[in-house]
């Protein structure tokens, strides 16, 4: 009796081990699960992309998509991984910039392949474009976050403002500094005298000084980040008569309620969206900035070649690196155009244009070409 | 007779608006200096009033428990928790419509009172320290506000004309400083629960030997607080047009740090008067200090104003813990 026990003691074990192995049915599709990380969980374009992600894209392909709760920092973001790899999630698609290098050093470590769903620094890039584990990067480069600063800036400066107050939202957040470096070129400003992107933006990094601006248009206000006083701060500019109020990012989540109450013309680098859409058509956004939600389906069809093995890759065999370009609305019947082509089951980028890519003999320009 | 009752009151008047005075003084003086307003438009000065609202019923809110000797960190989470609660209700209810900031301060002032009383009843029956307590009861109220809003703003739910309304004047606050001020006088200080209170917070063996009943008393305690921090969900919910729910691993005990410099300066000006018109008068001055960092703002980043809040607070606990020598040491200049 105990011998028989014994044996089917044994038995179950192997069986056990032979289900954890679970790879050897080379038929069966391989159950992916990728991590999200966001820094920011409210804004209008993070719930844009999180709907696409989440309510079109993984109950298609089958894929579990896992949002993190808000990373307010590097540690968070390490941590967050590390948490996916114990899980045993296959890949990090990454919408938060603390630390992008400590990211990709703590996925490869784990094995995991890592994704960047907005553009990253070039210098960055090319230090970690060989990493095997790095997919690549799909969103606006650093040069185009600075050029859609620059025509928003020039749009305003063409509507005759003189005297205005900016938004500067999470500087010193790469993506926010070239932005506001190109806003402040785009308004005919100069920043120390700098009048060029690196320049000005390589100062921006240590902080924003109103003192250093200088040109024919006068800001006389300056906010950033999240802070108990930011509302006053907003007051105390609208009471000092501005004419605009600019921002490179977040406005529409913080100001858009009061602004709008105020009738006062203001900006925003964001994306489209319903709430968007009322602040263009019933409130006072005259300058809407954005990406549309399908924006971010490339760079997952790219994470699910990379984990089946089919990895796309630089003809130079390279992470990929592929910028995208933002739409611009200054009405209702351009917002329209641009939110109504994109819309739930019928987004830009469809599964069936994924589907185009995704796959074995997939093409590096095949892929560029569904981006651009 | 007549004389020293005079010269006591004077002394009072003098006690109580010294602090005040000092600081619009000085803030004033320093706005002027620097060519700006303190308050320069309609909007500022509704920002003021509903400033002055949120310390001084947070103050008290803290005071409460802490002279007591209850250290309760779940002030911030009840907050942010009871305002979600009654913006979620009063969205499903009107969607925004007419009536929605009312529904709104009094479902958020009710499921204050609630999750008060749930932390009270926490306190009393797990009858471990209160500081241990209130840790637990703070991660289980953000937990809960995660889970509802996972970790967004709400917006929607808390942009509307109901609201814009509100914010758009000071009347409401400044109803509100009159109407919680009355209450928490009358409350305390007018009925036999105030005396009990007082008598457990002088001497909580004596008190409780002459017959009086800790465990309501500080259940009530705690309910009060709840109320008091639902009202103040309501008035930030108004003046930030959202509401940040991210807080989780004690990201809402930061509110209690902005009650402490007035708390210490509401109990300096109690000497001289009532301690709750104390709080007022110390919200005043944090207010007068907040809109002068706002039109500063340019020059003063939000990292140098946590700083010099923080020195401000060192200085006035360094005059308290010294005041008597402080005094001597001026006393033979005096003569």
């Amino acid at each position: 009796m105990k011998k028989i026990i014994a044996m089917l003691l044994a038995l179950v074990m192997v069986l056990s081990l032979a289900a954890c192995g679970g790879t050897g049915d080379g038929n069966k599709p391989k159950e992916i699960k990728i991590g999200v990380l966001v820094a920011d969980v409210s804004g209008e374009e993070a719930l844009a992309f999180r709907n696409y992600y989440e309510k079109y894209l993984a109950p298609h392909y089958g894929v579990t998509l896992t949002y993190t709760e808000q990373l307010e920092d590097a540690a968070a973001e390490k941590a967050a991984i590390e948490t996916f790899a114990a899980q045993g999630y296959n890949a990090i698609i990454s919408l938060s910039a603390s630390d992008r290098a400590s990211q990709l050093e703590t996925c490869a470590q784990y094995g995991m392949y890592y994704a960047i769903a907005s553009g990253m620094d070039d210098a960055l890039y090319a230090e970690h474009k060989s990493n095997e584990y790095f997919v690549g990067q799909i969103g606006p480069s650093m040069t185009t976050e600075y050029e859609a600063g620059v025509a928003m800036g020039k749009y305003f400066k063409e509507q005759g403002v003189k005297k205005i107050g900016i938004y500067g939202a999470f500087v010193p957040n790469p993506m926010h500094v070239y932005r506001l470096a190109g806003t402040l070129v785009g308004l005919g400003l100069s920043y120390n005298g700098a009048t060029e992107m690196e320049a000005i933006a390589g100062q921006l990094y240590a902080g924003f000084d109103l003192n250093a601006v200088a040109g024919d248009i006068a800001v006389t206000h300056y906010i950033a980040g999240y802070s108990d006083t930011m509302w006053d701060e907003l007051g105390a500019a609208m009471g000092a008569g501005i004419d605009a109020f600019i921002s490179v990012g977040m406005a529409t989540t913080f100001f858009a309620d009061m602004l709008n109450g105020a009738k006062l013309p203001y900006s925003d680098i964001d994306s489209f969206t319903s709430g968007n859409g009322k602040n263009v058509k019933e409130g006072s956004l005259k300058y809407l900035a954005g990406k549309y939600a399908s924006s971010v389906g490339p760079i997952f069809a790219a994470v699910i070649n990379a984990v089946n093995g089919n990895a796309i890759r630089t003809p130079e065999g390279y992470a990929l690196s592929i910028s995208q370009s933002y739409l611009v609305a200054t009405d209702a019947a351009s917002f329209d155009a641009c939110y109504g082509a994109d819309q739930g089951d019928k987004p830009i980028i469809s599964t069936e244009t994924l589907d185009t890519v995704i796959g074995e003999d997939v093409t590096y320009e095949q892929f560029v070409a569904i981006v651009k | 007779m007549e004389g020293q009752m005079k010269n006591n009151l004077g002394k009072r008047i003098v006690g109580t608006l010294a602090i005040p005075v000092i600081v619009a003084v000085v803030l004033l003086s320093l706005c002027a200096l620097g060519g700006r307003s303190m308050i320069n438009t309609a909007l500022g000065f509704n920002n003021f009033v509903s400033y002055t609202a949120i310390v001084m019923i947070t103050t008290i809110a803290l005071s409460i428990n802490l002279n007591s000797g209850r250290f309760d960190f779940s002030l911030g989470a009840i907050m942010t928790l009871s305002s979600v609660i009654g913006a979620k209700v009063s969205y499903a209810a009107l969607a925004g419509g007419e009536g929605s900031a009312v529904l709104m301060f009094a479902v958020t002032v009710l499921s204050g009172i609630v999750l008060g009383l749930i932390s009270g009843v926490i306190y009393v029956f797990l009858g471990i320290p209160p500081i241990i307590t209130s840790l637990g009861v703070t991660l289980i109220y953000e937990g809960i506000t995660f889970t509802i809003t996972q970790g967004r703003y709400l917006m929607t739910e808390v942009q509307n004309d109901s609201m814009r309304a509100c914010r758009n004047t000071w009347i409401y606050s400044a109803l509100l400083i009159v109407a919680v001020l009355a209450f928490i006088i009358y409350v305390f200080d007018r009925t036999r629960f105030g005396c009990n209170y007082r008598a457990l917070k002088e001497g909580q063996k004596v008190a409780v030997d002459t017959g009086i009943r800790e465990v309501p008393n500080a259940i009530a305690c705690y309910t009060v607080c709840g109320g008091l921090m639902g009202v103040v969900g309501f008035l930030y919910a108004v003046r930030t047009t959202n509401i940040d729910t991210s807080a989780l691993n004690f990201g809402s005990i930061g509110i209690m740090f902005t009650a402490f410099l007035p708390m210490f300066i509401g109990g300096y000006i109690s000497r001289f008067s009532n301690e709750k018109l104390g709080f007022f008068l110390a919200a005043l001055c944090m207010s007068m200090l907040n809109s002068t960092f706002a039109v500063f703002s340019n020059e003063i980043k939000a990292s140098t104003q946590s700083i010099i809040n923080a020195v401000l607070l060192v200085l006035f606990l360094i005059y308290l813990s010294n005041e008597y020598r402080i005094k001597a040491f001026f006393r033979p200049i005096r003569k």
